[in-house]
């Protein structure tokens, strides 16, 4: 069984008088494990495809299973538990609490599932560990650089161990250094711990990495939308 | 619960100069509304002092069936005899909560110097009944001269601008005159043995306090009108009454009773008042802190709404985004509470270093500016502005918890 299914997804914005179909039919499986871009230019309907495979946006018309279960099935409040247990989420501009340590910013996930502080703090250690920043756990997000910023992210989408991580543009706010630090990190948890990643992006060194390229130009897919 | 805490409490630290604002809006309402209240009790004590020892009504007084509606026209009807008065006091004194039962007759007449007269009202008073009623009231408004004495049955205390108007002096010697219970004119010698202010205009120039026992003579009767009751506690007042009506009616002597705030109309009249304003103050510090809180929130979450996207992606239900901005509200509520009560408190003290006076109208003398610090009264008003807070901030965390996840993180 495929972990996402999309059947014939369709999504309609209005935008006043107009609507804009940003997707009109998508038909597409990915299975565990895969480390799968989006691809596609400006305005295609990628970052409407993410969310709405990350459960936080509907569709119009058609079906999204998750793990075998109909999203468009579930209430609400079952929607954010299954978004807390099984997506993790990596954001172009990172979105960290920026109230909140880099240690407790990854502990977030854990306590908003009501995880006991202590196994919350040793989980969330663990994955800064994972992604290098021992050193800065209790640095808030302003102290520190763009590419330890998004390694936090990654910390924080990692630590319920979800099976899906969704990132739209992971690294189009990174220098091309940091960008491929993190490109290798995902790609090495992808491997190591068989998480699947689905991301968005127009970086051709992450294109290069991928396992499986979606290509999607006017709410379509072109190629790429089956799984492997 | 902790971490929520810590998320609200880091980003009302924040925004400092805003919270700031907000938190002086609350601190100065509380402060405010916490200093009249003391201001206000300390007024209530003060009046209630004046009524109950000042005035000499005690806690309650005790007056014949009919006399409060009739006694003005058949006094001798619905006065208390020799006997009645004996067995009320040993029934009123059965109970353990009065520390004093005396019998009082009011009285009133002309007063002469010998060449001018003025009226007179004078209550008819056991001396040594009337020293233990003003109690601690004595060293507030001291007597000038000896005061009354049984064995000085002639010597009477004289309000002061009654005094002054008949040019009367400690030592001096008047007449007094009035209708005895069966019409006839009486007149007495009196010494005047001392001088009091009784703290109001409106009587400074009328009153005397005469021994019991010579007005009865000047009315020419062995009765007294009332008889006045001291408990060892004013809250136990309205139990009093009802218990000694029933023991006097089931004792065959049907009585009334007022209380001592039933009888003086001035506490009566400044309490409700202070109420009044009280409740005034308290609307408008209620509007103040809504609006605040509405509004600092409302500002938060218009802000922090791709934080609301980020926790809401991250698996936050609705009702953990709508938590989150009320755990905010009532912080907000806390620490405006806790500054309020600092404020308060330095106010006080200030009060109390500088000691400022005033003159209330209708008071012959100045009296000091006093607050109450009610700590009880100050534990509900921040239990209040607390809730009120976490209330107020209930819409705009709704607002927040209702946002689409995908437009709040698309927010800029």
């Amino acid at each position: 069984m495929a972990l996402i299914e999309t059947i014939h997804i369709k999504k309609d914005y209005r935008l006043g008088e107009t609507v804009v179909h940003a997707l009109r039919g998508i038909d597409m499986s990915i299975d565990q494990g895969e480390f799968v871009a989006v691809w596609g230019p400006s305005g295609s309907g990628k970052t409407t495809l993410l969310n709405l495979i990350g459960a936080i946006d509907d569709p119009s018309e058609g079906r999204l299973l998750i793990d075998g279960q109909e999203v468009a099935l579930l209430s609400d409040s079952k929607r954010s538990e299954l978004r807390n247990r099984s997506i993790g989420f990596i954001f172009q501009g990172f979105n960290l609490i920026p109230v909140l340590s880099a240690l407790e910013n990854v502990m977030l996930p854990l306590q908003i599932n009501s995880a006991p502080f202590s196994e919350a703090r040793k989980k969330a250690l663990r994955h800064l560990d994972e992604v290098g920043l021992s050193d800065f756990v209790h640095h808030r997000p302003d102290t520190m650089s763009g590419g330890q910023r998004q390694r936090v992210a990654i910390a924080r989408a990692l630590v319920t161990n979800p099976s899906l991580i969704i990132a739209d543009e992971p690294t189009a706010n990174l220098d091309s250094d940091t960008s491929r630090k993190i490109i290798g990190l995902m790609r090495d948890l992808n491997e190591r711990v068989n998480t699947t990643f689905i991301f968005s992006t127009h970086d051709q060194r992450l294109l290069d990495n991928v396992g499986r390229l979606v290509r999607i130009e006017d709410g379509k897919i072109l190629n790429g939308g089956d799984a492997q | 619960m902790i971490k929520w805490i810590k998320i609200a409490f880091r980003n009302i630290l924040k925004n400092r100069r805003r919270s700031f604002v907000t938190l002086l809006a609350i601190a100065t309402g509380f402060a405010a509304v916490s200093l009249f209240r003391g201001y206000a009790d300390n007024t209530y004590w003060g009046l209630r002092q004046m009524a109950v020892r000042g005035e000499g009504l005690g806690h309650l007084t005790v007056y014949k069936d009919g006399w409060l509606n009739k006694g003005k026209i058949d006094p001798d009807r619905y006065m208390f005899s020799k006997e009645e008065i004996q067995r009320i006091i040993d029934l009123v004194e059965e109970d353990d909560d009065v520390i004093l039962a005396t019998p009082q007759i009011h009285i009133s007449g002309l007063v002469s110097n010998g060449r001018t007269s003025a009226i007179f009202l004078a209550n008819g008073v056991i001396p040594g009944d009337e020293k233990i009623i003003r109690g601690s009231w004595s060293a507030v408004r001291p007597v000038k001269g000896d005061g009354l004495s049984d064995a000085r049955l002639y010597g009477v205390e004289m309000a002061e601008d009654l005094a002054g108007h008949l040019d009367l002096n400690l030592g001096s010697d008047a007449v007094v005159m009035a209708s005895t219970l069966d019409g006839q004119m009486n007149a007495l010698d009196i010494e005047v043995i001392g001088v009091y202010d009784t703290g109001s205009d409106a009587t400074n120039d009328k009153y005397l306090r005469v021994p019991f026992a010579f007005a009865q003579s000047l009315y020419d009767t062995e009765k007294a009108d009332r008889v006045v009751v001291l408990l060892d506690d004013w809250k136990k007042t309205e139990q009093a009454r009802t218990v000694l009506l029933n023991r006097l009616s089931e004792a065959g002597l049907p009585c009334e009773i007022r209380t001592w705030n039933e009888l003086s109309l001035f506490y009566s009249k400044v309490k409700g008042m202070f109420d009044m304003i009280f409740m005034f103050l308290f609307f408008i510090v209620l509007v103040i802190v809504v609006m605040s809180v509405v509004n600092t929130m409302g500002m938060a979450v218009i802000e922090r709404t791709r934080e609301i996207g980020t926790l809401r992606a991250l698996g936050l239900k609705r009702r953990g985004v709508g938590f989150l901005f009320a755990v905010e509200g009532a912080m907000i509520g806390l620490l405006g509470s806790i500054l309020g009560i600092v404020l308060n408190v330095g106010v006080w003290a200030i009060i109390r270093a500088v000691k400022p006076t005033y003159i209330p109208p209708g008071v012959s003398t100045p009296v000091s500016l006093i607050v109450n610090l009610a700590p009880q009264a100050m534990l509900i008003l921040a239990v209040f502005l607390i809730v009120l807070s976490l209330i107020a901030a209930i819409l705009p965390a709704r607002r927040a918890a209702r946002q689409n996840v995908v437009d709040a993180l698309g927010h800029v």
